[in-house]
């Protein structure tokens, strides 16, 4: 059985949630999306801990709160370090992929030029995690 | 006749008879006193010839008589006991005794006895009937009887051996001091008290190049002769005053140094000789003492010369006790510390000297590890006397001395300042280089993410639109939109190749061996290599030290290239490679459309593309160049338009 997710979508590009959204519309998956246009959007949400979301797409380019900061700040919660992490991200920096392994992601994909791989690329990264068994806190 | 001239005669009778009868009692006392007297002198006759008797025979020198022929009759207790012969048993004759190669003088000294009636002092060696070889003395006179005939020879023989040996052993002993003095390495003159010479040696001759013998010298006046000498010397009339003043003063000098016109260096002693309180003479003795004097001098040339050196070297120089305390510092140290000597002396180092407490520490360690007898070298920082901040380098050693014990330690300082000061700064400049390096590298991510992000957004729009238009858009809208996501492939390639091309040599390349042979088997075989062309090895390629992706992507780089640029019907790719000494060299040729000459240089550089097309950034080559850098190597090529390109390149073993 494939679980419906609620997916915390952090990412500053309007076209990049635009793209997720219309992904899963397509695909006509049954995830929730919630949408952090930064990391201290995102963090204030995570907050509220009766509504966690199952896993984090992060990208890592973003303002304020970088992507990797915020990571450090979500692994040393007692709670949120729990959440699975995807990094979706541009950078296929070699640096920036070890110390997000480092820290502790889930996983890290990039983001492919061609919108019809990026949805394949979705597609099954969703369907992964979907039959994964996840904490609940 | 009368009565009266009877009376007279009668008268004068008597007195004559009276008279002749008082004569006759006074000559009857004188003879009988005349008796006595010759009685008394034949008694002292007797005794004198007794005693004389007594003499001869009991005298401790042998006393002997002989014939006229030369046979002894007589022999006193001393003889027989010298000469060992009993002439009482036997018959011995002179010539028996006489010493053989003595003969000679033996008989000339008989003939005097015989012309002159004796001999004296007569010394000769004899032999006693052991055969023993004795000195003797001799004095000898002829005895002759009342008619002044000789008849016999008497002699006192003294045994004079012991005396002999002695004098022998006094002229033996004499002949060797006088070959010592005469051989001594010391010119010697004796003079009496006249101040003649009584004795002078060899050496003294050599000294002052007299070319005579030094017996040849003996009663010369020496103060004649050294009036005449004066010459000699460096400075005559002191040499002279000198002497003068010696000769008045007549007291020990030792040490005195003449100058000799010929460079020698004369040491001279004068010592009066006195005896019993009286002048008997003066002995001076000369030494030539050149070679110390010159080995002093250029002893203390050497030292004048290490001192001017310590002096006037850049090097600080400073000396202290185990204590710390100031004992010497140079020139240059003073100039480099700001202090004088004088403000320096005595005082303790480390409170003239404040000092952080890094080096304070290092100076303490440093000081440890000295008194161990270690000798050391290490950098502190120090203030001037102008409170000017220094950099020295310092390298110090214990000081020991003759006995083994450590004094103290001597320090040599070198202003380091400046070099300190450029290494900082080089350290700084290299730190902000590699952060800007840094921050290039990530510039160049973020540029490239920032540039990819709109070409994504583009696409996902066209996609979009496509889709949410479907079969609303003509054929040739439908084209344009293909044209929009070819150029986006395009535009995303372009900033790959940038990002590529700026990484390589940021990222810490890490060097291993390669094995080119499969590195570039597995690339032909993933690349795309059109049917009619044919790639080939002469040679197997070798292993190398070095970044494997890296020289994956100079192979592959190589090897499109070839492969693009071939418009041949067959084409053909050689790939070879040539062992240098340090290198390889390898070599990629193509029988493609070739490069002109004037663009061989340009083509390394960054977008220089000669063709544009799709899949041409221009930065490929730049990118194979810098990766041949990285290697070590070089990079040219050999081609001919239309005929074929020949790529060359050298990497490090």
């Amino acid at each position: 059985m494939t679980k419906k997710l609620k997916i915390l979508l952090i990412e500053d590009d309007m076209i990049e949630i635009m793209k997720l959204n219309r992904t899963i519309s397509t695909l006509k998956l049954d995830h929730t999306i919630i949408e952090a246009n930064n990391g201290e959007d995102a963090l204030q949400l995570l907050e509220q801990k009766d509504n966690l979301p199952d896993i984090i797409l992060l990208d890592l380019n973003m303002p304020k709160i970088n992507g990797i900061e915020f990571l450090s700040i979500l692994k040393k919660d007692d709670v949120l370090k729990y959440i699975p992490t995807i990094i979706l991200t541009t950078s296929n920096n070699q640096k920036d992929l070890l110390e997000c392994y480092k820290i502790g992601v889930a996983g890290y994909v990039l983001k492919p030029l061609k919108y019809e791989e990026y949805v394949s690329k979705i597609e099954k990264l969703l369907s992964y995690w979907s039959i994964n068994e996840l904490i609940v806190v | 006749m009368s009565q009266e001239q009877v009376q007279i005669l009668q008268r004068a009778l008597k007195r004559e008879k009276a008279a002749r009868k008082a004569a006759e009692s006074i000559l009857e006392e004188k003879s009988r006193e005349l008796y006595f007297t010759s009685q008394r002198l034949e008694q002292l006759l007797d005794e004198k010839s007794s005693q004389l008797q007594g003499v001869f025979e009991n005298i401790v020198d042998a006393y002997v008589v002989m014939d006229l022929q030369g046979n002894f009759i007589k022999f006193n207790e001393a003889a027989t006991k010298l000469f060992g012969y009993d002439i009482s048993r036997e018959k011995v004759n002179v010539v028996k005794l006489i010493y053989k190669e003595d003969y000679p003088y033996a008989i000339a000294s008989f003939t005097q006895l015989q012309t002159k009636g004796y001999f004296k002092n007569y010394e000769a060696r004899v032999y006693t009937k052991s055969k023993e070889v004795k000195w003797v003395h001799i004095n000898a006179s002829v005895i002759f009887d009342k008619d002044k005939n000789p008849v016999a020879a008497q002699g006192i023989v003294r045994d004079i051996t012991d005396q002999k040996e002695s004098e022998e052993k006094l002229i033996a002993s004499e002949n060797r001091l006088a070959s010592l003095i005469v051989n001594l390495d010391s010119g010697i003159v004796l003079e009496d008290e006249n101040r003649n010479i009584v004795l002078t040696n060899n050496k003294f001759c050599e000294l002052f190049n007299i070319e005579a013998k030094p017996s040849d010298l003996i009663g010369m006046d020496c103060k004649a002769a050294s009036e005449k000498n004066k010459v000699l010397f460096k400075n005559p009339e002191s040499f002279l005053q000198r002497i003068r003043a010696i000769d008045a003063a007549k007291k020990v000098v030792i040490g005195d140094d003449l100058e000799m016109v010929d460079g020698k260096i004369l040491e001279r002693n004068y010592i009066p000789i006195i005896i019993g309180g009286s002048n008997k003479g003066y002995l001076w003795t000369f030494k030539d003492v050149t070679l110390n004097r010159t080995y002093r001098k250029s002893l203390e040339v050497q030292k004048q010369k290490y001192y001017n050196i310590i002096a006037n070297m850049h090097l600080g120089l400073i000396e202290v006790d185990t204590k710390g305390k100031i004992l010497m510092v140079n020139q240059s140290f003073s100039e480099m510390s700001g202090y004088s000597m004088q403000e320096l002396s005595g005082k303790l180092s480390k409170e003239v000297f404040p000092i952080d407490k890094k080096s304070s520490e290092i100076i303490k360690d440093e000081n440890i590890k000295r008194n161990k007898g270690e000798a050391n070298s290490y950098e502190i920082q120090i203030k001037n006397k102008n409170g000017e901040e220094k950099y020295w380098l310092v390298s110090a050693a214990p000081n020991i001395n003759i006995e083994g014990v450590q004094t103290g330690s001597i320090g040599v300082t070198l202003d380091i300042t400046d070099f300190k000061n450029l290494e900082l700064q080089k350290e700084k400049l290299l730190s902000k280089l590699e952060k800007s390096n840094d921050e290039l590298q990530e510039y160049a991510h973020i540029v490239s993410h920032d540039l990819k992000s709109p070409l994504r957004s583009i696409h996902a729009l066209v996609s979009w639109l496509k889709e949410d238009n479907q079969g609303k858009l003509d054929d040739v809208s439908i084209q344009n939109i293909g044209l929009i996501e070819t150029t986006l492939e395009k535009m995303e390639q372009l900033i790959t190749d940038v990002l590529n091309y700026s990484s390589v040599g940021a990222e810490t390349s890490l060097k291993t061996e390669v094995d080119l042979n499969s590195l570039v088997n597995e690339l032909v075989s993933i690349l795309y290599i059109p049917e009619h062309i044919q790639i080939k090895s002469l040679h197997a390629l070798p292993n190398i030290n070095g970044d494997r992706t890296k020289l994956q992507q100079l192979f592959q780089n190589l090897i499109s290239n070839a492969v693009k640029f071939i418009d041949k019907e067959q084409g053909s790719i050689i790939i070879d490679v040539e062992d240098l000494k340090s290198h390889y060299k390898f070599s990629i040729q193509d029988n493609g459309i070739g490069i002109e000459k004037k663009y061989h240089d340009k083509i390394f550089k960054i977008f220089h593309s000669l063709k544009k097309s799709k899949d041409s950034s221009g930065i490929g080559l730049s990118i194979v160049k810098k990766i041949v850098n990285l290697h070590e190597g070089e990079i040219w090529l050999d081609s001919k338009p239309n005929i074929g390109t020949t790529f060359y390149f050298t990497l490090k073993k």
